[in-house]
């Protein structure tokens, strides 16, 4: 329950001694509030103007996608005022909305806006980019990971001949789940409506999604905006929210999966044996659980028979701590940084992948000329890093500042799983950053061996046949 | 003027709504208006007014919205006309002695995607390449042409029609705005000059039609009896954007290879153990001109009919 402040207070005499000129009523008040649930944590930041940020409900990422001008803003814009209401967001305007700054999110500009509400349920971020490419780099980045879309279309047009390549790209980052939203009803009559319901439904079904099923709220987001004719204003808004809040499923949180935590150093400690450092990256790691240690090319049981954060043992480290966990009958020398501790079975490593890969353009740091087919790269990604080749199956080449799926093929197995971020190095520069797609079966041996051919061999085989 | 055509057409649609309000139509109109709608892609709004129009006369209807989809179009196009539009493609068509390359601007990359889109920009690119065929006087090595945007829409494509009309219709389909940013046509005068195109992301079967964010020309000659590296040259030309050929004598190296803006210096992009100019001597090639264009490139300052744009059509929110 004790505040970040509190802890910063007990690292650093700094902050400790403008904690008491200035700040002690505040930490003597998050102390106070010893009655809240576990599942609460203040996050509290002594900025003069900076509010807090109370964790009190799941969170959970949506995004608009729409034609231009279906009035994706607007819609942002009125769910904002219409939950503003209600004291559950700050009301935006369609221009602080609007112009979706360019921001840069690890080193990659990105044209994106972020605004944040919630509804009783839920925390939301709500993302809205212009186009395509910022959608996939945002899916790429990490950035905002959506986890459901509205799409909006306008009663006044219907679905437009683009509406297909929207639907296509929430498939292609991942969105398994959207509500619809029909704007501009105010200026359709009902049979309009109806018809654009319909053609959309038959639209979804046909991109693979649930068209029967998938809710369809209909409305006008400037009535709601301007606080008219509230049945389809923000009533309509209302609804759309609840059909949010249950279409969209809850992520699982990180503390909810099986643990995982990637080997950063081992010792041995004379008369315990020997401890694993790292950072877990996810689950909850308990004294006596069995656990796999995998990387490397090898593979190797264990128990944990002990966990220790700061030199005192622990009873149970949770997702996010830095701890040791002492391992019982395995030498130092069996383990490497780069192997991973995960709960047996649900780690693997594989070598050969598929990946939707951002490369830096020259102003992010990346390079300025293109490459192609069979560039070695260093892969690295947790704590480990490994020689890979690279082959482009869609295309002749990448260009600087482009998005493509990339084929890569490990000179040695490693842990990796599907939505695993990484970077590619080429000598000191970063040339690009990927998640993984898909994991494909593993390289046979004879497959490995011409991993290390050159230009010429290949160029020979292919002549061959 | 359109303006008030508008109105009218608002104040007519809003009358005959009062007419036809009795439950008893609705299924039969619903269905009429889905078919119609279905028929011709039309907007539903239009479909509607059309069938209002025509008291409920699904064939009649379907004319009339053909008849007004030029106007529509057009209307649609005037209003969107000072949106930014920097996205989209550039096409490439050549044969052995003429080459055009197209590019064609949309507001968002999703519309690009869009099969629309593409018939759009490869009716531009078929017309500049005929244009190549007939228009070009011979002068010189190589006849280049540069066309800005208002120059290509006055083009006919195939079936007669101008090119801005069919970007009307396009605009008023999709609803986004777009332009014809420019063109380069070009023709060979000399049997041994050879005409080469490229594109990114490239076809799988390379054609003498593709396009992609990326494309250029280029015109060497080389001897028939060496292996053609015309589009491997292409290639490297997109890959690489150098900013001029260079002169061996006048023009030095850059000291950091990735720098390099000269195409004669620059590292092969296919086997960067080459330079350019090593590989123009092995293969025999002597470059004679190249175009690279990039899709978005221009400034907006400099973008034609931008300052043009009356303020008021301008539009903020919707």
């Amino acid at each position: 329950m004790a505040s970040i402040t509190f802890v910063k207070s007990l690292v650093s005499p700094a902050v400790k001694l403008v904690l008491k000129q200035s700040q002690c009523a505040n930490v003597r008040n998050t102390t106070v509030l010893s009655g809240l649930t576990p599942l609460s944590i203040i996050l509290k930041r002594h900025y003069a103007e900076k509010q807090i940020f109370e964790r009190t409900k799941p969170h959970c990422n949506v995004g608009t996608i729409g034609h231009v001008d279906h009035g994706k803003t607007t819609l942002t814009a009125a769910i904002t005022k219409v939950l503003s209401d209600l004291n559950l967001a700050q009301k935006k305007g369609y221009a602080d909305i609007d112009n979706a700054p360019e921001e840069k999110a690890r080193g990659i500009t990105i044209n994106v806006a972020h605004v944040e509400y919630q509804t009783e349920q839920r925390h939301y971020g709500h993302t809205d980019c212009p186009g395509h490419a910022d959608y996939i780099k945002n899916m790429i980045t990490g950035t905002a990971q959506m986890d459901g879309a509205i799409l909006v279309v306008a009663a006044t047009d219907g679905v437009m001949p683009q509406t297909r390549e929207h639907l296509l790209l929430a498939k292609q980052i991942g969105i398994q789940h959207v509500v619809v939203f029909i704007n501009k009803v105010d200026a359709a009559d009902e049979e309009m409506v109806e018809l654009v319901e319909m053609e959309i439904r038959e639209l979804m079904t046909e991109m693979g999604y649930d068209g029967d099923k998938i809710p369809v709220i209909k409305g006008s987001a400037l009535c709601a905006l301007e606080g008219k004719s509230p049945e389809i204003g923000a009533d309509a808004i209302t609804k759309l929210l609840k059909e949010v809040d249950t279409f969209i499923p809850t992520p699982i949180r990180e503390l909810e999966k099986p643990f995982l935590m990637p080997v950063e150093s081992v010792h041995s400690i004379p008369g315990r044996g020997t401890v694993i450092t790292g950072r877990l990256y996810r689950g909850v790691l308990k004294k006596g659980t069995d656990c796999e240690i995998v990387g490397h090319g090898k593979t190797m049981k264990t128990t944990v028979t002990g966990v220790e954060m700061f030199h005192k043992t622990l009873e149970e480290a949770q997702a996010g701590d830095q701890l040791g966990a002492l391992v019982r009958s395995i030498k130092r020398e069996q383990i490497k940084r780069g192997m991973v501790m995960a709960k047996p079975g649900t780690a693997k490593a594989h070598d050969n992948l598929e990946a939707a890969v951002y490369i830096l353009s020259k102003e992010e740091g990346g390079r300025s000329k293109p490459f192609t087919s069979y560039i070695q790269l260093q892969m690295f990604s947790m704590t480990w890093d490994c020689a890979s080749q690279v082959t482009i199956p869609e295309k002749e080449m990448v260009m600087p500042g482009e998005d493509a799926t990339l084929k890569l093929k490990l000179l040695k197995p490693m842990v990796c799983e599907t939505g695993q971020r990484f970077t590619l190095r080429l000598g000191d520069i970063t040339l690009g950053t990927g998640v993984i797609t898909k994991i494909n079966n593993n390289l046979s041996e004879e497959e490995r061996s011409k991993l290390m051919e050159g230009k010429k061999a290949r160029e020979k085989a292919a002549a061959k046949k | 003027m359109k303006q008030k055509v508008q109105t009218y057409s608002k104040m007519i649609f809003q009358l005959i709504r009062r007419i036809h309000t009795s439950p008893a139509y609705k299924a039969a109109e619903s269905s009429l208006l889905a078919k119609l709608r279905k028929k011709t892609g039309y907007t539903i709004a239009n479909c509607k007014k059309a069938l209002e129009m025509h008291n409920n006369d699904a064939d009649k209807a379907e004319t009339w919205l053909h008849e007004q989809a030029q106007a529509m179009g057009w209307a649609k196009a005037t209003k969107l006309a000072g949106r930014t539009a920097l996205q989209g493609l550039v096409a490439v068509k050549f044969d052995k002695n003429h080459g055009a390359l197209v590019e064609l601007n949309c507001e968002t990359d999703f519309v690009a995607k869009n099969d629309k889109f593409q018939k759009m920009i490869e009716d531009a690119a078929i017309a500049s390449f005929k244009f190549a065929h007939t228009k070009l006087q011979a002068k010189g090595p190589i006849t280049k042409m540069e066309l800005d945007s208002e120059q290509l829409g006055t083009l006919h494509a195939e079936g007669g029609k101008k090119l801005s009309e069919i970007l009307a219709l396009f605009i008023g389909s999709v609803g986004e705005n777009a332009v014809l940013r420019r063109a380069e046509c070009w023709k060979a005068n000399s049997e041994d000059v050879k005409i080469a195109g490229y594109t990114h992301p490239a076809p799988s079967s390379s054609s003498d039609y593709s396009s992609g964010k990326y494309g250029a020309l280029l015109a060497y000659k080389q001897p028939n009896d060496v292996e053609d590296i015309g589009r491997q040259l292409c290639q490297h030309i997109v890959g690489c954007a150098p900013t001029k050929i260079g002169d061996k004598e006048k023009d030095k190296p850059a000291k950091n290879s990735d720098d390099e803006t000269c195409l004669i210096f620059q590292e092969y992009l296919l086997d960067p153990s080459y330079t350019i100019e090593e590989i123009l001597q092995k293969h025999n090639v002597e470059i004679i001109d190249y175009v690279r264009f990039s899709c978005g490139e221009v400034p907006e300052s400099c973008m034609p009919g931008v300052e043009k744009q009356p303020l008021e059509t301008v539009q903020t929110l919707q």
